[in-house]
């Protein structure tokens, strides 16, 4: 299904050919260890480099070279995943079968993804200046304006406080002082640096033939040589200390966030079991947490639980008010005992291998989808086609859910909770 | 079944209205695995009073959503998310501030799972108990709603254009309209607008559309119930109520949403051509190849939050922008400005035909999602209008049809804005 080629030693291209969809899609990402020194440049580069090309100077001529390819859109993609991040492009196109007859939608997206990449206007060695500066404050923007959305706030600064010591606890777009400390220069020094030494990783899905894609990003590439350095392999957490932490902010509801570690991450043969464990436990409507901290008790609307599978780190959050946290925190903690003790019905086993197995069974049915499988798999060490995963999922026995669920150990918790509350 | 084929768009459609007059929309998507089923009723949020065997009623805001809640429960304490777990499918439902949509996605066992979702969304089954019970939960949603931005400046901005439209009503109601509810509430309203005439059931996938035809047939029989009359909702003033409202709240930097109130469109394919145009107009204004956009953010006034478009629901309509901005004010000053040049330099050939080009690509491109497609399906039929028909209304569409809705909408004494503000400033250098 998934066609490899190496371009050039270090740049590899991932084709899923499929011609059912009305649009293609493909990703650029540079890969890079996740660093403090780094994490800021990585996210503000790809805006940089949308902002404009020599020939198409702003971001007016940008979006109208865009909308003349039938409104095709290129934006930044910046991921965590496990240990690595990556930098670069994500683009959507309509596929050719809609066109004006001839025209070639792939081709000349590879061309315009080109100039983006690799003809920025510069000045002094940098990047124009206007472009970094104006990128630096959305960015920062962006970072801050994680606090309008309490959950996700919350589930931050869990991850942050856990991970101390890991890769994990940077924060995927970097912190805000070192969004301001980037010149033109050093983003500039930074972006050809990567360029030159960071594996590059190409995924794309569409209607054309592997040798016609192949082609397309070879001239898109053109000219770009490099000595190109593997990366370390994945590794599980670091455990810092753990803590109990409460935060006060001007909010309606408290929001409960509870972090588990676990030595079983993608890369292990428990890795099914512990995926499955999570799924029954916070995975759903039918999952224990939703159906008795929510349904049986009313103590919240959301709640649910995540796995970080590259890491081996288990989340739980939980939306409620804040007078009920300790009974939120027992029963959240009642219904993982269970989980561990194997007081575990079949028809819950079964709901939660059904999820699993129906959502990888529609991979293939969205080129988002197909692109975030295989692209972060291939990256986070996940050796599974969807169809291997499956198969590995129906193996899975109620002694192996156990035996996932008694690694857990309660590590970390935060609470954001109302001022006068 | 009928069938309509849309070559433009490598679609086939087959539709039929049942004897019951439940509306059926098939579109068979071949080789995929994932099946998407929607239950839609043309009712939502804004639907507050109708008349109802002669007798008229207005129930509390917040009641549509309610009973999105409250239909899962089933006679026997059966749980209908555990039986579509137990098939590998998953249920949900959303209420928006017209339709509400009762929903289930699979790869397998399609026909036991849509047998379930019209088992479960015509057994209207509430018991004071569960009523109350589902208040808890109600109250934490409605809380995780006060305390998003997002949500709370567009809520604030509805109060500002509208002085009577049931849109000033946030759609879970408040913590204090809610307790107003009760099994009687639900009751009547699911005997007033959950009729099969008021309804439609639409599929995408690689199903068989003479077995969702049966299956709705077997379950509705040939009955007709009449639906109740919405009263309303409309408001004929174009004048807003306010110009301006200012709120504090935990928020990372000030944030605005701002609109221009419409006449409402109605329905029908003149509609549909209207609200395209409108779309035109607001990509023209503010879109990302407008002069505005760029110059705003280079300016630093605006940045990627910003985003604008055409809304229309029952009774109203607005032009509207939104997103993050160190000076919220300036930005809507920008735009009235910009809507003046605009009008009286006209828009390119050229431009109109580019921007034509890049929004029929990208509808073509949204095709693919599964939801948004079942999605515009429902809403646009509720609008008495073929969806997947869009490729030749767009065409015709003028630059001079939409420079005149600019002009209609754009004035001085039609437009507000509402703006969030942070508090702990200091804690945010």
């Amino acid at each position: 299904m998934i066609e490899t080629i190496t371009l050039s030693p270090g740049v590899t291209l991932r084709c899923c050919r499929d011609a059912r969809f009305k649009q293609g899609a493909f990703s650029v990402q540079l890969v890079t260890p996740m660093a403090e020194a780094t994490a800021a440049k990585n996210a503000l580069l790809p805006a940089v480099l949308l902002r404009g090309t020599a020939r198409c100077p702003d971001l007016r001529a940008v979006t109208r070279e865009l909308d003349d390819l039938y409104g095709a859109s290129l934006s930044p993609l910046v991921r965590r995943i496990g240990d690595y991040q990556t930098t670069g492009l994500y683009c959507g196109f309509m596929d050719d079968r809609f066109a004006l007859p001839g025209d070639r939608v792939l081709a000349r997206i590879a061309d315009f993804t080109r100039e983006v990449l690799l003809d920025s206007p510069l000045r002094e060695g940098g990047f124009l200046p206007e472009y970094v500066e104006g990128e630096k404050v959305n960015l920062i923007s962006t970072i801050e304006s994680e606090r309008n959305d309490k959950r996700s706030y919350a589930m931050s600064r869990l991850l942050e406080t856990m991970c101390r010591g890991d890769s994990f606890g940077i924060p995927r777009l970097g912190r805000t002082e070192q969004v301001e400390a980037i010149s033109p220069q050093a983003l500039r020094t930074h972006y050809e640096t990567i360029l030159r030494e960071s594996p590059l990783e190409i995924f794309y899905v569409g209607s054309a033939p592997a040798e016609e894609a192949a082609e397309h990003f070879q001239r898109m590439l053109a000219g770009l040589a490099g000595d190109r350095k593997p990366l370390p392999p994945q590794t599980g957490l670091t455990l810092g200390e753990g803590s109990d932490t409460v935060e006060t902010m001007d909010v309606a509801q408290g929001n409960l966030c509870m972090g588990f570690s676990t030595p079983i991450t993608n890369r292990d043969r428990a890795f099914p079991a512990m995926q499955l464990l999570n799924t029954l436990y916070g995975g759903g409507m039918t999952s224990k947490l939703f159906q008795n901290v929510r349904e049986k008790q009313s103590l919240c609307y959301s709640v649910s639980s995540g796995y970080y599978a590259a890491k081996g780190v288990m989340t739980v959050y939980a939306g409620i008010e804040a007078e009920t946290e300790h009974a939120a925190r027992e029963e959240i903690l009642r219904q993982l005992e269970a989980c561990r003790a194997g007081d575990i019905t079949e028809g819950e086993l079964t709901a939660a291998r059904e999820a699993l197995v129906s959502s990888l069974r529609a991979v293939h049915d969205s080129p988002g989808a197909i692109e975030s499988y295989y692209a972060t798999g291939a990256l986070s060490g996940l050796g599974l086609t969807p169809e291997a995963y499956m198969d590995a999922l129906n193996q899975v026995t109620l002694s192996d859910v156990t035996a996932a669920a008694n690694t857990l150990k309660l590590h970390t918790t935060f609470f954001l909770r109302g001022e006068c509350q | 079944m009928n069938i309509f084929h849309y070559p433009e768009l490598d679609e086939t459609v087959y539709r039929e209205t049942l004897e019951c007059g439940l509306t059926l929309c098939v579109v068979p998507r071949k080789g995929f695995t994932k099946k998407l089923c929607y239950l839609v009723t043309d009712y939502g949020s804004v639907h507050d009073r109708f008349t109802l065997e002669g007798q008229m009623y207005s129930i509390p805001a917040g009641s549509a959503h309610y009973l999105e809640h409250k239909l899962f429960d089933m006679p026997g304490g059966r749980d209908i998310s555990a039986e579509f777990a137990g098939l590998g499918a998953m249920v949900n439902a959303f209420t928006s501030y017209d339709m509400t949509a009762y929903y289930f996605t699979c790869t397998e066992h399609f026909e036991d799972c849509l047998r379930l979702l019209l088992d479960f969304v015509y057994t209207p089954y509430f018991t004071e108990e569960s009523v109350q019970k589902e208040r808890g939960i109600i109250d934490q949603e409605i809380g995780m709603n006060l305390d998003s931005p997002d949500t709370v400046v567009f809520e604030e901005l509805t109060k500002c254009l509208y002085r009577t439209h049931p849109i000033r009503n946030p759609i879970l109601g408040t913590r204090e309209s809610i307790r107003e509810i009760t099994p009687d509430t639900l009751h009547r309203i699911h005997r007033a607008f959950y009729t099969p005439g008021n309804m439609m059931l639409c599929v995408l996938g690689d199903v068989e559309p003479e077995t969702v035809a049966a299956l709705a047939r077997q379950r509705l029989g040939t009955e007709k119930r009449p639906t109740a009359e919405k009263i309303g909702p409309e408001e004929r003033e174009l004048t807003v109520s306010r110009k301006l409202t200012r709120r504090n709240m935990e928020a990372a930097m000030p944030t605005f949403c701002m609109a221009f109130k419409a006449a409402p469109f109605g329905s029908g394919e003149a509609a549909i051509r209207r609200e395209l145009a409108a779309e035109l107009a607001a990509e023209a204004l503010f879109g990302e190849s407008s002069e505005l956009y760029l110059r705003l953010y280079d300016e630093g006034l605006i940045d990627s939050s910003f985003g604008g478009g055409f809304e229309t629901l029952d009774g109203c309509a607005m032009l509207l922008c939104s997103g993050d901005s160190r000076d919220p004010e300036a930005v809507a000053r920008a735009v009235l400005e910009q809507a003046g040049k605009l009008l009286k330099e006209g828009i390119r050939q050229e431009d109109f035909l580019r921007m034509k080009r890049g929004s029929l690509g990208r509808r073509i491109r949204g095709l693919d999602s599964f939801d948004s497609t079942c999605y515009r399906l429902c809403a646009y039929h509720f609008s008495d209008f073929d969806y997947f028909r869009f490729p030749e209304v767009f065409r015709e569409i003028t630059p001079e049809e939409t420079l005149a809705l600019l002009r209609e909408t754009c004035t001085e004494e039609n437009w507000a804005i509402s703006i969030i503000e942070p508090i702990h400033q200091e804690e945010n250098p």
